[in-house]
């Protein structure tokens, strides 16, 4: 299945847009993708040529800390970033099953954007409590989607309305309730409804899951699952929990600084991490299970994107940097050592057994911006304390 | 195996804390409990008889879903509360807050820290004043008067910032809340809660709301408080796994009732209660990928959180898969299953045979050091 995925993230910036292999092309191919926040202090970099592919009925993960511009990208992606956002550069190609032909979507007018949005790429946002309107119930909001985007009688979208809800295994008495009277998981519940009312096939779901208790988060995942094998949507998760998407992606996107570091599957994700950013975010999260690992996390913070660093923007933080970092070519490329040729990385070293240095940022941290407080946080770990910390008591 | 009385409070239970060989008891909740009236009619049992022991220099871990109880369970440690029942002794004399004066010597020794750094500090004043007032405050408290004319040094006020690794201290002291990152701001939160040099923290999700890859930074920084500072600390979580690390003991709440307790590797590993199984089963587990969530999506997920506490018997019986009638008409006690654990349950023969029948062996990988 792999093999036949066609070009991908890995083919990078020369990926012909306009294949002719339709069946196995992906439903969305981001391409070169850049978005910059205009602000007093410069410009921000938030997402940097950024490539990633997603496929029908696929699970692809976008992990990273908050700030990385993991939803600024995703947003970007269907033109829902507003000013100072600015697109800098890139494009969106939506390949749907009910499109003749691929739609670029940074090229639509508006009409063709509304048509494509919901219909086609649905998104279900975080904070669901702010995401649905507290004066209406349950049923109007449902109906309101459905009107807006379904040409059916009043009669079907109300029984719609119905099934929506049996889809996510809410009650359908619920259909009279407002959000304050719902829990915090089927009020993310509804949101799973509201994004699968039109029967989209890509569905960004941005952080989901992050509100919620363990138990509650598992079964909403497992729903996800299921309803996706069902209906047959293609997921972009983005979270910043990685070991949620080692259970529950395909592949995962690891993105940093605004740019992607690594992108393979979650077992290549999990064993052969090949960026060290990768592998610091996999120590950086206690197991419940197995043997009591020594977790290291990852010292520093990120850079300041209104002046990147030059080179690798994980650099400052990481144990395996050399001077070579500075001018090393961000593309992703091949990780020599797996025998996926779709594990690919940013990272053009292979990981070794042990650090380089063991006190990561005792080189000049970020470019020197004078108030920049992660400058000030990585010179602190240059102060001498030991970065790596040992939680094992 | 003694079974106590349904009646009998959970205190005589005596069960051994996995955090007492640590250092001596600073801070005990004694069957403490807090009922919040709704109306005329309807009364929330927030807390319900819970017991425990805060050691210095220990980490105890209270782990529950949200709306469980554990942050009320905090707050009543603070003072902030009233309790409806029980008692609370620090230091072995139970706690006055009556007064003015004695309110603020007793938040000297107990200190708390909130889980979101944005709102916790006040976002009109500097990192330097946010710990200038609670050095002058408590410091003049021990001294028994307040000083109007002396200002804590900025070298106090940077040794605090020191502490929690926020250096080059100088350059934090006239920062605003916005300029931080979440991280610092809850380095600042840690540093202001060190200012009164508490003996006890309580910690409400300390780190729930940060990034992961700082999140064991700050567990770890924290753990360093503990041991350079002798404190005690209650860490309240939702994570178990985090507990499993970063606590002594672990005490799981569900429903305003400690459902079980013991020491976090024996407890993560081998769950006795059916809920802290529960718990466990639902962590991610990346070592089994993707399997359990998949083979888990065919049950029904409306069962657990459509289902409403049981008005009798056992509050985790409608989502049990061991409950029988006993357990909807009777509640459960906590039971001493070893002379460190205990959990409250009818059903322990059928929902942890292994636990009962001594405590089981523990996969040697370093286990919980005492």
């Amino acid at each position: 299945m792999s093999a036949a995925r066609g070009d991908r993230a890995a083919g990078l910036g020369d990926a012909p847009l306009s294949t002719g292999q339709s069946a196995m092309e992906p439903v969305l191919a981001i391409r070169d993708f850049s978005v910059v926040y205009r602000t007093k202090g410069g410009d921000v970099r938030a997402v940097d040529q950024v490539n990633l592919d997603l496929h029908a009925g696929e699970v692809v993960g976008l992990v990273g800390e908050s700030g990385s511009g993991k939803s600024t990208l995703a947003y970007g992606a269907c033109r829902l970033l507003r000013a100072p956002a600015l697109i800098t550069s890139g494009s969106v190609r939506y390949q749907g099953r009910r499109m003749a032909t691929p739609a670029e979507i940074m090229q639509l007018r508006p009409d063709q954007l509304k048509h494509l949005r919901w219909r086609e790429i649905a998104i279900v946002f975080q904070s669901a409590m702010n995401a649905l309107n507290p004066i209406l119930s349950v049923r109007d909001q449902l109906l309101d989607v459905i009107h807006a985007h379904l040409r059916i009688s009043r009669e079907e979208a109300r029984e719609k309305a119905a099934s929506l809800l049996d889809l996510v295994g809410i009650p359908r008495s619920r259909l009279r309730s407002y959000p304050h009277e719902l829990s915090g998981g089927m009020r993310q519940r509804v949101m799973i409804a509201m994004a699968l009312a039109t029967d989209p096939e890509v569905v960004i779901m941005d952080e989901p899951t992050t509100a919620l208790d363990v138990v509650v988060q598992r079964d909403i995942l497992a729903q996800i699952v299921e309803l996706k094998e069902r209906l047959n949507f293609a997921i972009l998760f983005i979270t910043h929990d990685l070991s949620l998407l080692l259970e529950l992606a395909d592949r995962i996107a690891v993105m940093y600084a605004g740019q992607l570091l690594e992108i393979g599957t979650g077992s290549e994700i999990q064993h052969e991490p090949a960026h060290p950013y990768t592998k610091g975010l996999l120590n950086s999260f206690p197991s419940l299970r197995g043997p009591r690992r020594e977790l290291t996390g990852i010292p520093g913070s990120p850079p300041d994107l209104r002046q990147p660093p030059p080179g690798c923007p994980f650099l400052p933080r990481c144990a395996y940097g050399t001077d070579d970092c500075t001018h090393v070519d961000m593309s992703l490329a091949r990780v020599a050592t797996s025998p996926d040729p779709e594990h690919v990385t940013a990272c053009p070293f292979v990981l070794p057994e042990t650090p380089i240095r063991s006190a990561p940022a005792a080189r000049p941290a970020t470019t020197g911006h004078p108030t920049d407080t992660s400058a000030l946080v990585a010179s602190a770990a240059a102060d001498g304390e030991p970065s790596h910390e040992e939680l094992t008591p | 195996m003694s079974i106590a009385d349904s009646g009998d409070q959970s205190v005589s239970l005596d069960i051994a804390s996995a955090a007492a060989g640590r250092g001596p008891l600073a801070m005990e909740a004694i069957s403490i409990s807090k009922d919040f009236r709704l109306s005329r009619s309807q009364t929330l049992h927030a807390v319900r008889e819970v017991s425990f022991g805060l050691y210095r220099g220990a980490v105890v871990a209270l782990v529950g879903e949200s709306g469980s109880g554990k942050s009320t369970v905090a707050r009543l440690l603070a003072g902030q509360e009233p309790l409806t029942a029980g008692s609370i002794m620090l230091d072995g004399a139970p706690i006055d807050i009556s007064t003015h004066g004695a309110f603020r010597r007793y938040k000297s020794a107990v200190q708390l820290v909130f889980q979101d750094p944005f709102s916790s500090l006040n976002p009109v004043h500097t990192v330097g004043y946010h710990l200038e007032r609670p050095l002058r405050l408590h410091q003049a408290s021990e001294k028994g008067r307040l000083e109007r004319t002396g200002r804590p040094g900025k070298k106090e006020i940077t040794a605090l910032l020191k502490q929690v690794r926020l250096t080059p201290a100088e350059q934090f002291l006239p920062k605003y809340p916005y300029e931080l990152s979440g991280g610092q701001r809850q380095r600042v939160s840690f540093a202001r809660a060190l200012a009164a040099r508490p003996s006890v923290l309580l910690a409400d999700e300390p780190v729930s709301m940060l990034d992961v890859s700082i999140r064991l930074e700050m567990l770890g920084l924290l753990d360093d408080l503990r041991r350079d500072f002798q404190l005690a600390l209650l860490y309240i979580t939702h994570d178990i796994a985090s507990a499993r690390y970063f606590a002594d003991e672990v005490l799981v709440m569900y429903a305003g009732q400690i459902v079980e307790r013991g020491p976090a590797e024996q407890l993560t590993q081998h769950p006795a209660h059916p809920y802290t199984q529960l718990l466990v089963a639902s962590a991610p587990d990346p070592d089994n990928l993707g399997s359990t969530l998949r083979a888990g999506a065919k049950r029904d997920a409306r069962a657990p959180e459509g289902a409403n506490l049981a008005a009798t018997g056992c509050p985790f019986s409608p989502r049990c898969p061991f409950a029988d009638d006993r357990c909807r008409e009777e509640s459960p006690a906590l039971r001493r299953v070893s002379p460190t654990r205990a959990a409250a349950c009818w059903r322990l023969e059928i929902a942890a045979p292994e636990v009962l029948a001594g405590t089981p062996s523990l996969p040697d990988h370093g286990g919980v050091g005492t």
